[in-house]
């Protein structure tokens, strides 16, 4: 396993500018995320590191070594695509093979054999080897690719939503499994995802991504806690956080440029509204209540705005009654969006 | 419901009446029964007609001589000749050689228009051109070019090797006049092999070849377990597309050499005209032709079978 290293890398797609001005180094052995909507540069970021874009500006190392206009193969790097990238003709056995067969690679047909049926079974595709691939289910097909770079052991596994397209029960697995892998292997990870719990369960650090622009980067914790802006923010938690204009609640502390103060749901304090409400709490009431089985968010109406927040199923709160709400750990952004500490 | 009302006065009871008394099937049948009367009397009737003609004497040239059954006679007679069996054999020479010859070329010009080199639009274009000729005016305009004296192939052929440009006939020579019209048939149908084989490519999508290329498969091990296997199935369609064209191929022999010299060059469509058009034994050529019918159907549907089961893969 070795490091990866992006070095102020920049691409352009025509007009679009796909990622711009990125620097980031991915330890040996560490598992990063890089977490962002639709279109902020993720997958790019991760086909520049594979070699099947070539990068504008800057420059890419892996291990060390400069590896920016490296053919994919050179770089020795397994990928794992969004789509099911499956070789259709192949059996599922094959399609695992695939990559020892390569001469780069020079494995005994034995030894490539041990290592298909410890990865399958792994995945619990060990029944499925002989089946075409095209004869497997969307799940199925999933972790054969992944089966397809866990049979490597190159320098850096990147993956590109590998668990979106398989049903909830089998992502919590795979989420698991990837993460005991990772760590048995003391594995380099690069991983794309839109799903911030994928994100907060697995990684070392998440990269938030906006824009083709690196936001922020940091541990799952201080990115939660922490968020630079009002995107980063909103990227991570969900229900997602509450954002307060500062002029509803002028009572409250707050720097001089601060303009929304965000809260995240679980740090809503709520409790019947009473003589006794201070004067920074919000009054507001029950509008409706989403039973979750484990909890329930609540819809509180404060003014014309909608604040939701957590509360649990023996709160004893019901629909129609006013409620005072206190902020604890409020995040304060200025007009620009971004954070402001204090 | 007032709605509902006021069409039911606006709308003329009677005729409603009438069109609701014609149930769907009924309207269905009445649109297609055009079609299917004109395919009856252009496609079926005339090979029944054909079958029926293959088991009696008739002669179109002779319509007032009684029509006589003659059981299984002429099938008999054509599975025992001689000449049939050369003209079979002939037909199924030219198949082989234009189907390999094109299917190699074709697919080597596909592979490489694909590569999507600059102005391969264009190329694709002028690459295609001669299969938008008719068969009738290329057979006429590479009889001129294959002319010893005046014929441009000849001094081409003379340019690069330095043979005497009329010291060979291309169409008048035993060796060379089969392959005389292998060249213009792959002239003509290169081109259609390669738009099949295009498709074929173009069908592979570009992630695969990303994984491979990630999965460190070199370009030559690219192309034999992905490029071949995946365009498999369009380049045995684009075979038996040419197979069946070919096995029927009459229009270029028949201008170019007629089937000569002697019989080299004799398929077995020349054969069948011939006996049909030159000698008029109707029931004898009708004959003939079912026994092509089923041979290329028969053929067709085995390599059908075959190409499905390279799918199901």
């Amino acid at each position: 396993m070795a490091s990866v290293e992006f070095v102020r890398i920049s691409k352009r797609f025509k007009d679009v500018e796909a990622v711009a001005d990125l620097s980031l180094t991915i330890a040996d052995g560490e598992f990063v995320v890089l977490l962002g909507p639709t279109g902020a540069g993720k997958t790019t970021t991760l086909r520049l590191a594979a070699g099947l874009e070539r990068a504008d500006v800057g420059s890419i190392r892996i291990g060390g070594v400069d590896r920016t206009s490296a053919d994919p193969a050179l770089r020795d790097v397994a990928f794992v695509f969004q789509q099911y990238s499956l070789y259709p003709h192949l059996s599922v056995y094959d399609n695992l093979a695939f990559p020892l067969r390569s001469p780069l690679c020079r494995m005994a047909e034995d030894a490539i054999r041990a290592r298909v049926t410890e990865i399958a079974r792994l995945l619990h595709i060990d029944d499925k080897l002989q089946s075409p691939a095209t004869r497997l289910s969307g799940g199925q097909m999933q972790r054969v690719a992944i089966g397809r770079a866990l049979v490597r052991r190159p320098s850096a596994y990147l993956m590109d939503e590998p668990l979106s397209s398989l049903d909830a029960k089998l992502r919590a697995d795979l989420r698991l499994e990837l993460v005991r892998i990772q760590q048995e292997l003391g594995a380099t990870i690069l991983y794309v995802t839109h799903d911030q719990i994928e994100a907060m369960t697995m990684a070392d650090r998440i990269g938030v991504m906006e824009a083709g622009r690196l936001v922020q980067v940091g541990t799952p914790r201080d990115i939660y806690e922490n968020p630079s802006t009002i995107h980063v923010a909103t990227r991570l938690g969900h229900p997602v956080v509450n954002l307060i204009p500062r002029g509803l609640i002028p009572d409250l502390p707050a720097p001089p440029r601060a303009v929304l103060i965000g809260a995240r749901t679980e740090h809503l304090r709520l409790s019947k509204a009473g003589g006794s409400a201070q004067a920074s709490n919000l009054v507001g009431s029950l509008s409706w209540i989403e039973h979750l089985g484990d909890q329930n968010h609540l819809h509180l109406k404060v003014g014309d705005m909608e604040l939701v927040t957590l509360a649990d199923p023996e709160s004893g709160l019901s629909v129609g009654d006013r409620v005072s709400v206190a902020l604890a750990r409020p995040l304060f952004f200025d007009d620009a969006g971004q954070r402001i500490t204090v | 419901m007032r709605f509902a009302e006021k069409v039911a006065t606006v709308t003329p009871a009677a005729p409603a009446r009438r069109v609701r008394s014609l149930s769907d099937r009924t309207i269905a049948w009445l649109f297609i029964a055009p079609t299917i009367v004109l395919l009856l009397a252009i496609n079926v009737f005339p090979l029944i007609w054909t079958v029926r003609l293959s088991f009696t004497n008739y002669r179109a040239n002779r319509m007032n001589v009684p029509l006589r059954d003659v059981g299984l006679q002429h099938y008999n007679d054509i599975l025992t000749s001689p000449d049939v069996w050369a003209a079979m054999q002939v037909t199924a020479r030219f198949v082989i050689a234009t189907i390999l010859i094109q299917t190699v070329l074709g697919f080597a010009l596909a592979w490489l228009v694909d590569k999507k080199f600059r102005g391969h639009g264009l190329w694709t274009t002028v690459i295609l051109l001669p299969m938008m000729l008719s068969p009738a005016v290329v057979g006429n305009f590479w009889t001129f070019l294959y002319q010893p004296q005046i014929g441009l192939f000849n001094y081409v052929v003379s340019f690069f090797t330095g043979i005497p440009p009329s010291s060979f006939q291309m169409l008048g020579d035993l060796t060379l006049s089969p392959w005389a019209i292998v060249l213009v048939d792959t002239w003509m149908w290169t081109p259609y092999v390669m738009l099949i084989c295009l498709a074929g490519l173009r069908s592979i999508p570009d992630y695969i070849y990303e994984a491979a290329e990630v999965d460190r498969a070199s370009k030559w091990r690219q192309f034999w377990t992905i490029t071949l296997p995946m365009a498999a199935p369009f380049i045995m369609l684009a075979v038996l597309f040419r197979a069946i064209e070919n096995f029927k191929m009459f229009d270029m022999v028949n201008l170019l050499t007629g089937g000569g010299p002697g019989s080299t060059t004799e398929v077995a469509s020349i054969t069948l005209k011939r006996e049909a058009f030159e000698k008029w034994r109707t029931g004898y050529s009708s004959a003939f032709a079912i026994i092509l019918f089923v041979t290329v159907f028969g053929l067709a549907n085995i390599y059908v079978k075959a190409l499905n089961r390279l799918k199901q893969r």
